[in-house]
């Protein structure tokens, strides 16, 4: 019994620490596989379940995904919003999507903020946050840049910002510019 | 007059039957029944902008009438049941609340049992007697003599 009571706590305390073998892999120039996920959907667009159905990741295979993890209550997502927003206007003809991943927020905030941002991009829900581990992300918001093989060919920790010290749009779209070049 | 009287009685009519819906709500009772999303703290000492929020969603809700037992389940529909600080008593929660009731009832059967065969041992062991020669004795009796000086 101590020893199950033990190796409960070194499997929590192991869980506590942030995986961080995305930022490693990137690092080195390498690319990692996609930490799958079904999630219900909460706005849609035309080729992808209606909301209230579930979604996977794996359903966009063959397309560059950029997938976004934020939250209503965060102050930086709504900064970040109208670039995400310019992304999907600009890239959604080439086959990429941008998917928004809503974590640990009420449902009826994420579907307002959508509305008061005018997002169009489609929107998955995680209430539990259940995709944080996988990813590593430490907060909200963090965006990554999926190829079409379900590979993570980049990882923003943070908010894509357009202008100041922190901007980092141009570096963002520049890797999202040679992952669409990748035809398969 | 009269039409402006059966407004008054209407709206009075109103307001004592919301009041009770509202009133039957503990939203600081709820509140701490739950946890942060993002600070895993309970909520009513969370100011995390995640808290702050369903604190907010908790008073709209109370406000519309809503029991607790509906605000919270509403809250589990959305967040799972992480947000709850204390798991259910029902179904496979239920082993949170009974393997530490179980440890600690084996824990009084287990330390009688244990005293009494540790006990039992340290008397096996134990000499049944004690002998000593007459001259030991007689050396007993002189450092009690110094220690009673």
């Amino acid at each position: 019994m101590i020893a199950a009571i033990a190796a409960l706590l070194i499997v929590g305390l192991i869980n506590r620490n942030v995986n961080n073998s995305i930022d490693q892999a990137i690092a080195k120039g390498e690319r990692v596989p996609a930490p799958g996920f079904t999630l219900p959907v909460l706005t849609s667009t035309a080729g992808l379940p209606a909301a209230g159905q579930q979604l996977s990741l794996s359903q966009l295979h063959g397309h560059p995904v950029v997938l976004n993890i934020w939250a209503s209550w965060c102050v930086p997502c709504t900064d970040e919003a109208p670039i995400l927003q310019s992304i999907w206007n600009r890239y959604r003809s080439e086959g990429v999507y941008v998917l928004g991943i809503d974590v640990k927020d009420l449902t009826g905030d994420a579907l307002s903020f959508h509305k008061e941002y005018g997002l169009t991009f489609p929107t998955v829900r995680d209430g539990e946050g259940n995709i944080e581990g996988p990813y590593g992300t430490t907060g909200v918001p963090e965006s990554f840049i999926i190829d079409r093989n379900g590979n993570i060919a980049a990882a923003l920790r943070g908010p894509l910002s357009a202008s100041g010290a922190s901007a980092n749009v141009n570096g963002f779209v520049s890797v999202l510019d040679s992952i669409v070049a990748e035809r398969s | 007059m009269r039409r402006l009287l059966a407004a008054i009685c209407a709206a009075l009519i109103l307001v004592t039957a919301a009041a009770p819906a509202m009133a039957s709500v503990d939203v600081l009772g709820l509140e701490q029944q739950l946890k942060c999303p993002t600070c895993e703290v309970p909520l009513n000492v969370s100011n995390a902008p995640s808290a702050l929020r369903i604190k907010a969603y908790i008073e709209e809700k109370a406000a519309d009438g809503w029991t607790s037992n509906q605000i919270e389940q509403s809250l589990v529909q959305q967040f799972g049941r992480d947000i709850l600080a204390t798991p259910p008593k029902s179904g496979f929660d239920l082993i949170v609340w009974v393997v530490p009731a179980v440890l600690i009832l084996a824990g009084l059967v287990a330390i009688p049992l244990i005293a009494r065969a540790w006990i039992r041992r340290t008397r096996a062991v134990a000499p049944a007697g004690v002998s000593a020669t007459a001259e030991e004795l007689a050396r007993l009796d002189q450092e009690l003599h110094k220690l009673g000086d």
